[in-house]
């Protein structure tokens, strides 16, 4: 049963997972008001402990190859545990592109159209994810490649316009936050972008060379990491104090480039830019959840799904939020608890159940 | 209500009669030309069945005459007024057959031999073709040539003759150069499968000809180059050209709308050109021409979104300018589509976004506009197209009262009655200019235009980069004849980008474009690098 007939190349999945992570330059903003200036370090921390977190997932992809995520878990627990669980990721992918919906559409009425019901937003963001989707993971990773190359040249030409306003001296004393907050901030960010790779166990299997897709993953998380990395320097050397207040500190920040009256309003560079991102990074979850649901009902094609699972993540994504204020306390206080299950303990457990039972047996035999 | 059943009933068994006569008629006149389909010994059942088959037509001349061997034959020479040279008809055909041939004295085998005597004797005209069925000589005879028919052969002679008034070789009217070869396609098949293999003097191209259309018969050829060329290309496009089921083919449009990968789609997949050079660039690259008999427009698959942006004079002149020209071309196709949905929004939804002195002055003169933006874009959206199509269609003089007209009365006086404000009018004009620059795109530029101003109307600069994100989906998933049609971009080939925004020197233009796929990639060799004669050479020497 194969329900994805495209192939993508491992240069393509390198851009994918670039893109991936470049996308948390807006939802890195709930990691300031905790972290303040050492946001930057908590940015390094989340990307060394995120890529070792995805080398299990690379190893997990690595054993069973050509499976996705829900095909695995079919493996290694049997047929109706591994449905359980995959059922149980399926519902996660689910909430996680609902709440990023919900992100996007609160971000473009506080920036872009303050008077505009969200619903609209989110059903005109849907329609155009769906139609990515319906295309297939070819078309959205060839989008990709273009998508990540604008954002990451928009972050470092803002950051050259921006020397001149910027003080370094922000970034000092190192460490000053109690450690507690750091970690804190650190794992806000790393379940807010990095361990969220995850989600590329149900990808990795259509990458036409099935062998090396550790090395495009890794980097694709490093070059996506630096990007960020880059951003909050700017944000906090330009802004200072001020970062850990303002709503959006790199909207803030690029707002003050102003170059002979000239170059001014930039940040609707960097509006544009993050909807190119989440664009890309809802697409993937939006693939994920689609895709899933259609290994575990056992469609022929994924295609009838895609409507009826957008339309019930814009309900989803409605029902479950109501202000900006609820968002950020669940992003900053609640998701990162419950997450800790899918990002860490279950791809554990399943390397360890896979180790134990010395899976895949018939690697040997056949 | 039962008598409507009843007349309904009626009505299908008429309808089942009238299919089974017109099936029995159609084997029947199956049948009737297979069994006389082949010519008789008698010359007066020949000339009969050919007038039967032929109908009675005007511009048919059938010439009866003598051949005086040994012995007098009779022969009939047919063929159509207008679509022969009659030169070579009455100098080189009738002449030889009529008074020359008693000079002759060839010994007379049999009547058989006859007609092999005069085609290897008598005619002296290059191309001769025996053949002896109805259908070959009047299929002949519908492309020029002439028809010899002799009394008791069972056989006929097809003299190639054919010649007819053609336009001569001249300028494209679509695609003009400043620097280049001025030649353009005319509507002769032939003429212009001969413009392209002058261009290459390669017994490699290779020009594949085929029939298409039950009742026009429209010659269509294939052109490409063996060697460079993807096998798999030709034998798709042989197959999407043999599925070709139509009573008439009149211009090469009929063939791009049933071959093209995405019918729906408002970007063209296949692309046309009246240049041979063009063509023969193309054909170049590992793609194919395909040459339709009556028109000076020859189709090239696959076709990529940049080469819309391509000239053929990109490559004539020096890179740097046309680099520069190229990316010109890219904004100014951005800008046909998105400046009136840039202003939309930024005027309806963003009025912060503009620089405040700006904003002050097109405050000022929106003002007493009793319009809404959006209502002023489209409105005048479509003025402008209206006098565009006005323009084009009309007789010439009268076209030059239409541009006055549309300058004046609309632009003008439309400003200063208060109906339009001035901005949106430099807004639609700029975009008109904008939308001549990239003339392969013009007509998917006018469909974009309207669907990214409502866009900007309905949700502003969201509502711009909706559009633009489902533009690039769509572009990214369609594919011309396998090649992804956003290629080089997306999927990315960095080698390929050397001719895609800008154009690198001729001379680091090592590889063909490699998407298309073509069994020869490297065009040229390295080390191309023009240099001045280094010191010791000039030493030396």
């Amino acid at each position: 049963m194969i329900l994805e007939k495209g192939q993508i190349s491992s240069a393509q999945l390198f851009f994918l997972v670039n893109c991936f992570i470049q996308g948390a330059l807006l939802p890195l903003n709930f990691a300031y008001p905790i972290s303040k200036h050492d946001t930057w370090l908590a940015v390094i921390a989340a990307m060394i402990i995120g890529s070792v977190i995805a080398l299990v997932y690379i190893s997990l992809a690595g054993l069973f190859p050509g499976q996705n995520l829900v095909q695995i878990n079919d493996l290694i627990y049997g047929p109706y545990l591994g449905k359980f669980i995959s059922l149980q990721y399926i519902l996660f992918f689910l909430m996680t592109l609902s709440g990023y919906l919900w992100f996007i559409s609160d971000f473009v009425l506080t920036f872009i159209m303050p008077e505009t019901p969200i619903s609209s937003i989110m059903i005109m963001f849907s329609f155009i994810c769906a139609w990515a989707v319906r295309q297939g993971i070819e078309v959205i990773t060839r989008m990709s490649v273009v998508f990540s190359v604008i954002p990451a040249s928009i972050v470092f030409i803002t950051f050259a316009l921006l020397l001149k306003d910027m003080e370094f001296t922000n970034l000092l004393p190192l460490f000053e936050s109690p450690p507690g907050d750091l970690f804190q901030s650190t794992h806000i960010i790393m379940h807010i972008s990095f361990s969220q790779v995850l989600v590329f166990l149900m990808v990795i299997p259509y990458v036409n060379k099935q062998g090396p897709s550790k090395t495009p993953i890794l980097l694709g998380m490093l070059s996506g990491g630096m990007v960020i990395l880059v951003s909050s320097i700017r944000n906090i050397a330009a802004l200072g104090p001020l970062s850990g207040i303002v709503t959006s500190p790199s909207l803030e920040a690029v707002r003050l480039i102003n170059i002979g009256k000239i170059l001014t309003r930039l940040e609707i560079l960097v509006a544009m830019a993050e909807i190119l991102l989440l664009f890309i990074i809802s697409c993937v979850f939006y693939y994920a959840t689609v895709l899933g649901l259609a290994h575990i009902s056992k469609l022929r094609t994924y295609v009838p799904l895609v409507v009826p699972i957008g339309i019930l993540s814009i309900i989803l994504s409605l029902l479950s939020y109501e202000s900006r204020m609820q968002v950020s306390h669940s992003i900053m206080y609640i998701t990162p608890i419950v997450s800790l299950y899918f990002y860490i303990v279950l791809p554990f457990m399943s390397l360890i159940v896979a180790k134990l039972r010395k899976l895949p047996r018939n690697k040997g035999r056949n | 209500m039962l008598s409507y059943i009843l007349s309904k009933l009626k009505f299908l068994k008429l309808l089942g009669q009238n299919y089974k006569l017109s099936q029995s008629n159609s084997t029947a006149s199956k049948d009737e030309k297979n069994t006389t389909s082949h010519l008789s010994v008698s010359l007066k059942n020949n000339l009969d069945l050919f007038k039967e088959t032929i109908g009675n037509n005007y511009d048919v001349v059938i010439r009866e005459f003598t051949i005086n061997m040994q012995k007098q034959v009779d022969a009939v020479l047919i063929y159509f007024a207008g679509m022969t040279d009659p030169k070579i008809v009455n100098e080189s055909i009738l002449k030889p057959l009529m008074f020359e041939s008693q000079l002759e004295k060839n010994t007379l085998a049999s009547k058989l031999d006859i007609i092999e005597i005069i085609r290897t004797t008598m005619l002296s005209v290059g191309e001769v073709n025996k053949r002896n069925t109805i259908n070959d000589i009047v299929d002949s005879c519908m492309a020029g040539n002439s028809i010899l028919l002799v009394d008791g052969c069972p056989e006929a002679l097809l003299i190639m003759t054919a010649d007819w008034k053609s336009r001569s070789v001249d300028e494209p009217k679509t695609e003009s150069v400043v620097r280049g070869s001025r030649e353009g396609f005319v509507e002769n098949l032939l003429t212009n499968t001969t413009l392209l293999r002058r261009k290459i003097k390669n017994p490699d191209l290779v020009l594949e000809s085929m029939k298409i259309g039950q009742r026009t018969r429209t010659n269509v050829c294939i052109a490409y180059i063996k060697g460079i060329v993807n096998p798999s290309l030709i034998d798709e496009i042989k197959r999407r050209l043999n599925n070709i089921q139509t009573d008439s083919i009149l211009e090469s449009g009929y063939i791009e709308q049933f071959i093209e990968d995405a019918p729906f789609s408002i970007f063209a997949t296949v692309g046309n050109t009246e240049k041979p050079d063009s063509v023969a660039a193309k054909i170049l690259e590992g793609r194919a021409a395909i040459f339709v008999d009556g028109t000076p427009f020859v189709l090239t698959v696959p076709l990529l979104l940049v080469e819309n942006f391509q000239t053929s004079e990109d490559y004539y002149s020096r890179p740097y300018f046309v680099s520069f020209i190229r990316l010109i071309r890219y904004m100014a196709y951005l800008i046909s589509i998105l400046a009136p949905a840039t202003y939309v929004a930024l005027t309806t939804f963003h009025q912060e976004l503009i620089p405040t002195p700006l904003l002050f002055s097109m405050a000022s003169a929106q003002e007493g506009v009793p319009f809404p933006a959006i209502a002023e874009a489209v409105g005048m959206g479509i003025i402008f197209e209206i006098l565009r199509e006005a323009g084009v269609r009309l007789p010439r003089p009268v076209g030059q009262a239409v541009s006055i007209v549309g300058a004046l009365v609309i632009g003008q006086s439309a400003v200063t009655a208060g109906l339009i404000g001035a901005p949106m009018v430099i807004v639609v004009a700029l975009t008109a200019v904008a939308s001549f620059v990239v003339p392969a795109q013009t007509d998917s530029g006018g469909v974009l235009r309207i669907v990214f101003v409502s866009l900007a109307g309905f949700a502003g600069g969201f509502g711009i980069m909706i559009g633009l994100i489902g533009l690039f989906i769509h572009l990214t998933s369609l594919r011309s004849f396998g090649t992804p049609y956003l290629s080089p971009i997306a999927p990315l080939s960095v080698a390929d980008l050397k001719d895609a925004f800008i154009r690198a020197p001729l001379w680091t233009m090592i590889t063909r474009p490699s998407f298309i796929g073509s069994q020869d990639p490297k065009r040229k060799d390295f080390r191309l690098k023009p240099s001045p004669p280094s010191e010791k050479e000039s030493q030396s020497e």
